[in-house]
């Protein structure tokens, strides 16, 4: 993943004028200043970093920028000139353009139809627009087809779709919010080779918005970095550590990797404990024909963390599914602490011991709509309850009692979950899970979207969950928290189990191999 | 129409939000009313005696109060199964077909045993909650079993529930009343027989069946039954969520059916209740249903899923019927108050939307602010 660095002009040397200068941008919402006094450069010929946690005003900033949000006060100039960005429409004429993170394409059309929609021209030249496709396609590694239909795609390949509706513009700016949230380690890898062929061919500025430290390191010139709505610090990438970066954006030291609450828990592993989950030749039919799980086989003991490491896609979220009885197997045996488990029926799993943090609390880890309290009891419903009637003060003071266990901050018990913030909804979510003793806890992704602070506390929660005797299973695209948190690591591949390697002992270029699928 | 319905599910925010609500709740329905006025005056009334022969009409004239009740009570038994329904997440909009199966349901009690019995009422008014739900089990099962949607199955019933109410008032054997001599071309079934009719209650001259307090209980404990209740609780869950229930041990399948089940058999109450109760003399017919399954399901969302707001809503919404009846004495016509009344449903959706949007926007707002 090492990616050349060589901009067009090296250390020392005279910069040329920046094609785009922010000075003193201020944006308020109520009390909250988004954006505090921020200026910024941007040259032609490099990529800039901006990191920052969530809520650091980065996505203000470059909502600034595009036209989608008017400065309180502050300056924008563009090539020297000053400008007023009136909307995205004024920015691309401009030269600035945007890649969202979340997309907006129109599922139902195919590649070229969603790359000129919008286009005032009276004519639709289906033909040319094709070869416009193919051409940007071919000049910047884009490979893409033009009459795919924008549903069938994956992420990458809509993101893709996504950057030549840009390019087709030949942006001098082109901003990226977020790129690879939704890319596997792989698409983001394609991503950033084609971020530097754009700058090194066409001269043009890449501005990468991420909370990804890894990232931003390695595929930009420089960073920036923003906390709290104002520029932290602004720096050469070459020569600056993550742990440096990371502290900058926290503003406080965070450890990447506690290694030493890593050694105690191995030294108290053993290997004859119980075991909390055996899954055994377990299969699932996909709904397309094909197999989602095909003879997956795991084992999660007792107080061990076992990391599921593989590349998105290759069957982890059925996996959640169907530990949430959210589905039911084809074949094979799920046996919970050594009962065999009845798989999708409602709640078998959860009453067997089998807490889960989903990849997307929304979709099955808590309702949206219903109170904290409520989503707090949501499994305990029943010992909240006599003879069918709720009791109200047992589900206050049980909510009352996680909330401040897990701080969750929250005005009240009986505010709408959605009124929360994302970090803080997951920590209700994870509240509710653990509050059943469950002998087995599944976290999907559990860091996904979170800052760095939630991370951290998402990972030492996750340890002390396993020192008190709990089996946890990590499931997690991202190898490098997978490395920091699992005892033993498996990999999963197209819906099976290929290999195993306990983390004391891992060989990284065997690991990549078998999450590449070589085994 | 999708915003409709979400919101209908949500219940009502807080503070300032609640604040804002209340006033666009104000706002829209003196816009309504207003608009209302002009349609009158433009049809060359005048819009004082259009509302003095309203209120005449559904309270103040002789006996007028208890022909508004007598109307309410239906509407509220069906409303409170729609409740039950939505609640769920189930969007039962085929009330009106329920509603007549179960009129003809308790038909084959009430008037072919003669003489009927108090023991009869309750049979007949069990078997005719029994079909409604029967009847709008058939799209549950159709959507657990085959996924075909429920808002079309129990639509289309509506359709199909009515031909065989038809049907079954074109053969002696079955309900239709044959009386010798005579073509029979009314359709109608005999008389509920006497002793099998719902008592009637006497106050100052005004008349009403006992379907009118049965139908307040039905939407109290219903009301207590959601709010207080696991099984209420469970079904909000569903309703809300259905995968994150799934997970937490809330069977789709199980809570989805009784709750269509339930709004069903509410229907099919109203149905027996109104036919026992005296609704067209005691006679079944197969336009028996006139519509209070429709309103049923109006008051419903317009009450905004909640059994005791539904209370006064029916109330409203049978005073503007009861009251229409004196529109045309006061040489008005009485279509006005059709008019009238869709504009007041609309006045009233339109508040729980605008916020239902704003919210979606804000969040929507806060999750881009955030990344």
């Amino acid at each position: 993943m090492q990616f050349s660095k060589a901009g067009n002009f090296g250390e020392g040397a005279q910069a040329p004028s920046p094609i785009v200068s922010l000075k003193s941008i201020t944006k308020t919402y109520g009390a909250l200043k988004a954006c505090d006094d921020v200026s910024m450069v941007l040259h032609p010929g490099r990529i800039h970093g901006i990191l920052g946690q969530n809520g650091a005003g980065k996505s203000t900033l470059m909502k600034i920028l595009i036209g989608l949000v008017g400065p309180d006060s502050g300056e924008i100039r563009v090539g020297g000139d000053p400008v007023r960005v009136s909307s995205p429409q004024h920015a691309a004429d401009l030269g600035i353009g945007m890649v969202h993170q979340h997309f907006s394409l129109v599922d139902a059309l195919t590649v070229w139809e969603n790359v000129v929609l919008g286009d005032r021209s009276a004519r639709l030249d289906s033909r040319r627009a094709r070869e416009l496709v193919s051409m940007i396609g071919d000049r910047y590694g884009l490979d893409i087809d033009p009459d795919a239909n924008v549903g069938q795609l994956t992420a990458g390949q809509r993101q893709r779709v996504e950057i030549i509706k840009c390019l087709r513009r030949s942006p001098r700016v082109l901003i990226f919010d977020e790129p690879t949230s939704v890319l596997t380690m792989e698409e983001s890898k394609q991503l950033f080779a084609v971020l530097r062929q754009v700058v090194r061919n066409e001269g043009a500025t890449v501005a990468l918005v991420s909370h990804r430290l890894g990232e931003v390191l390695e595929s930009a010139d420089d960073v920036v970095i923003m906390r709290d709505g104002r520029v932290i610090a602004e720096m050469p990438t070459s020569g600056t550590t993550p742990d440096e970066l990371a502290q900058a954006m926290v503003g406080r030291k965070v450890r990447l990797r506690s290694s030493d609450a890593h050694h105690m828990r191995r030294s108290t592993r053993t290997n004859h404990v119980e075991v909390v989950l055996r899954m055994s030749d377990v299969s699932v039919a996909s709904r397309r024909g094909g197999v989602d799980l095909d003879g997956l086989s795991l084992t999660v003991r007792a107080g061990e963390i076992v990391g599921v490491a593989g590349a998105e896609g290759n069957g982890q979220r059925v996996l959640v599914d169907v530990l949430s009885s959210l589905r039911g197997v084809t074949s094979g045996t799920i046996e919970v602490a050594g009962t065999v488990v009845e798989t999708g029926r409602a709640g078998a799993m959860a009453a067997a011991g089998v807490g889960v943090v989903p990849e997307d609390r929304h979709d099955s880890g808590c309702v949206l709509d219903m109170t904290v309290a409520e989503n707090l009891v949501l499994t305990s419903i029943d010992q909240m309850s006599s003879r069918g009637a709720l009791n109200f003060s047992a589900i206050r003071e049980s909510a009352q009692q996680m909330i401040q266990q897990f701080g969750i901050s929250c005005p009240s018990p009986d505010v709408p979950m959605w009124t929360l913030s994302g970090g803080n909804q997951q920590r209700v979510v994870l509240a509710r899970e653990l509050s059943t003793k469950p002998k087995l806890l599944v976290a999907a992704q559990p860091t996904r979207g979170l800052d760095v602070s939630a991370i951290e506390y998402m990972g030492n929660r996750l340890r002390e969950a396993a020192n008190d005797g709990v089996g946890v299973l990590l499931i997690s695209s991202e190898l490098d928290e997978i490395l920091h948190l699992s005892d033993r690591i498996v990999v999963i591949y197209k819906g099976a189990i290929i290999g195993e390697t306990p983390n004391d002992a891992v060989d990284m270029a065997r690991l990549g191999l078998l999450i590449g699928g070589v085994a | 129409m999708s915003v409709f319905w979400h919101s209908a599910l949500r219940r009502p925010k807080f503070g300032r939000d609640q604040q804002e609500l209340a006033l666009l709740y104000l706002a829209c329905l003196a816009f309504s009313l207003l608009l209302a006025m002009l349609l009158i005056h433009l049809s060359g009334s005048s819009w004082t005696r259009a509302v003095n022969a309203l209120v005449d009409g559904a309270f103040q004239n002789p006996g007028r109060w208890g022909e508004t009740l007598r109307r309410t009570a239906p509407l509220l038994v069906v409303a409170t199964g729609s409740v039950v329904a939505t609640r769920a997440g189930i969007i039962n909009i085929g009330q009106e077909g329920q509603l007549l199966i179960g009129a003809m349901g308790g038909a084959f009690i009430l008037t072919l045993v003669q003489p009927g019995s108090p023991l009869m009422l309750l049979l007949g008014l069990a078997v005719g909650g029994t079909a409604g739900a029967a009847w709008a089990g058939i799209a549950g099962a159709l959507w657990y079993w085959r996924r075909v949607p429920i808002v079309l199955s129990t639509l289309l019933l509506v359709y199909l529930s009515s031909q065989i109410a038809a049907y079954t008032l074109t053969r002696g054997e079955l309900l239709l009343n044959v009386v010798p001599g005579e073509p029979n071309r009314l359709l109608l079934s005999a008389k509920v027989a006497p002793e099998s009719r719902l008592g009637i209650v006497q106050i100052f001259g005004n008349r009403f069946p006992l379907s009118v307090p049965v139908a307040l209980a039905t939407a109290l404990v219903f009301g207590w039954v959601l709010a207080r209740t696991t099984w209420g609780f469970r079904l909000k869950a569903l309703g809300l969520n259905p995968r994150t229930a799934q997970r937490a041990g809330i069977p789709g399948v199980r809570y989805g059916m009784s709750a269509i089940l339930v709004s069903g058999a509410t229907a099919g109450l109203a149905g027996s209740m109104m036919l026992a109760g005296g609704e067209s003399q005691y006679k079944f017919s197969s336009g028996f249903a006139s519509n209070v399954g429709w309103d049923g399901l109006l008051v419903a969302l317009v009450a905004r899923n909640s059994p005791l707001v539904a209370i006064p809503v029916a109330l409203v919404f049978a005073a503007l019927r009861s009251g229409s009846t004196f529109l045309s004495v006061a040489g008005i016509e009485a279509v006005l108050v059709d008019v009238v009344r869709g504009l007041l449903v609309v006045a009233l959706f339109i508040p729980p939307a605008i916020s239902e949007l704003r919210r979606k926007r804000r969040a929507a707002a806060q999750l881009t602010e955030r990344t």
